[in-house]
């Protein structure tokens, strides 16, 4: 028994179904000016590019923002795409390069927290988790960490911070970074451990706390 | 400076990043080193904590809000396929035709279509003109404003050029950027003068 399949009349069944296109081939259909290709390319990497810019900057509310000019740059310039390298590491060079230019309009506005209220806020955090009252409530603690961890994060300096979170929070492998941030692998190296060291050195206070109890 | 040195390859030796014979120095370094051991303790429970923060959720709408801007930068296609002018081929027929009835009448005015007796049609014709000419009524004729001018009372088309007024332009130099009008005119030529701008 024949079992027909209606087949939209805007799709050649030729082609084969864009969820399982690779990402180079989706970006080809992109640039063909395919639109459901472009809405699968934003649902695939929109949550990645969200994160990545929301742990450098801190800030929830402009991460949509930031993440929606991202994917219009890349319909901008979507037939600059050079076939053969990698799509994400493109992706992830707008994102970082976005994120960049609003830290420095940030810092040119000077409404960014100083370090010196994060060590206020990490001091006092400190004097929280030594209260052994408290110690049973882990996950009102966890929270509070995961609250100050962000905030010690966009402390660390631009060029520590980017290969710091493309590391240890999107997983980017070494040379990736290297890409993105178009900085050699010794290099992306020497900023991932100097940035993990300053963020150990801001949250001490908590860690010891943490040790005690 | 060993510590420094060991405490330099921390990163890389959790990323499992560092060379074979720098793993090798730094587990032996661990093993008789109790300082640098809990320091790196401490280390890797920051990239554990850093691996424990939640994802950032993007609003549900972010798609569909991303989509409409690009279908507001892309130009919308023409519906209607492009619509020639028609003036074009109108006036230039209308250009052609006027060519044509002018060169046929002024191939007959010329007695070059006429043969052996064009000279005596076109004597005819011009004593024909003459006559009309003094026939015609003064308001039909041609007015002018140079004083003593033979071509009044030539009419030279078959319009009514009874108001007319034929504008005689003062001769004028430039010197240094501004406009003068040269005076020296034939005698008994009265003009009213008038300085245009451009």
């Amino acid at each position: 028994m024949k079992v027909s399949v209606p087949v939209p009349s805007d799709r050649d069944p030729a082609l084969p179904p864009i969820l399982s296109l690779s990402d180079e081939d989706l970006m080809a259909r992109v640039a063909e000016d395919e639109e459901r290709a472009f809405a699968e390319l934003v649902r695939r990497y929109q949550g990645r590019i969200a994160n990545l810019v929301s742990r450098v900057l801190n800030d929830r509310e402009c991460a949509d923002d930031l993440t929606q000019e991202v994917f219009i740059r890349v319909h901008v310039h979507r037939r600059n795409y050079r076939r053969g390298s990698k799509l994400s590491t493109w992706l992830f060079t707008i994102a970082a390069n976005l994120a960049k230019n609003e830290i420095r309009r940030r810092v040119r506005r000077r409404n960014w927290f100083s370090l010196d209220a994060l060590q206020e806020v990490l001091q006092d955090s400190a004097m929280v988790f030594a209260d052994p009252h408290e110690g049973s409530e882990r996950t009102m603690e966890r929270k509070q960490l995961q609250e100050l961890l962000a905030r010690a994060i966009a402390t660390v300096p631009e060029k520590y911070r980017f290969a710091l979170v493309l590391r240890d929070v999107e997983g980017m492998a070494y040379e990736e970074i290297a890409l993105v941030l178009g900085v050699p692998g010794g290099t992306v190296r020497s900023r991932i451990n100097r940035a993990r060291n300053m963020l150990k050195r801001k949250l001490q206070p908590v860690l010891r706390r943490e040790d005690t109890t | 400076m060993k510590h420094h040195e060991a405490r330099r390859l921390f990163g890389a030796y959790w990323d499992d990043e560092t060379t074979q014979a720098e793993r090798e120095w730094l587990e032996a370094h661990f093993a008789g080193c109790d300082a640098c051991r809990a320091e790196y303790e401490q280390f890797t429970r920051v990239i554990e904590a850093m691996g424990t923060l939640p994802r950032h959720e993007v609003a549900p709408d972010l798609l569909e809000r991303t989509l409409a801007r690009t279908r507001r930068m892309t130009p919308a296609r023409d519906v209607l396929p492009e619509r020639r002018p028609m003036w074009v081929p109108v006036t230039a027929a209308a250009v052609a035709t006027l060519l044509v009835v002018g060169a046929v009448a002024g191939l007959i005015g010329h007695g070059f279509l006429g043969g052996p007796g064009a000279d005596r049609v076109a004597t005819r014709s011009a004593a024909t003109v003459r006559q009309v000419a003094s026939a015609v009524p003064a308001p039909v004729r041609r007015t002018t404003l140079v004083a003593g001018g033979s071509l009044a009372a030539v009419p030279d088309s078959i319009f009514d050029h009874s108001d007319d007024v034929e504008f005689v332009l003062d001769p004028v130099t430039l010197k240094r950027g501004r406009a003068s009008v040269t005076r020296a005119l034939p005698g008994g030529i009265r003009t009213e003068q008038a300085v245009v701008s451009f």
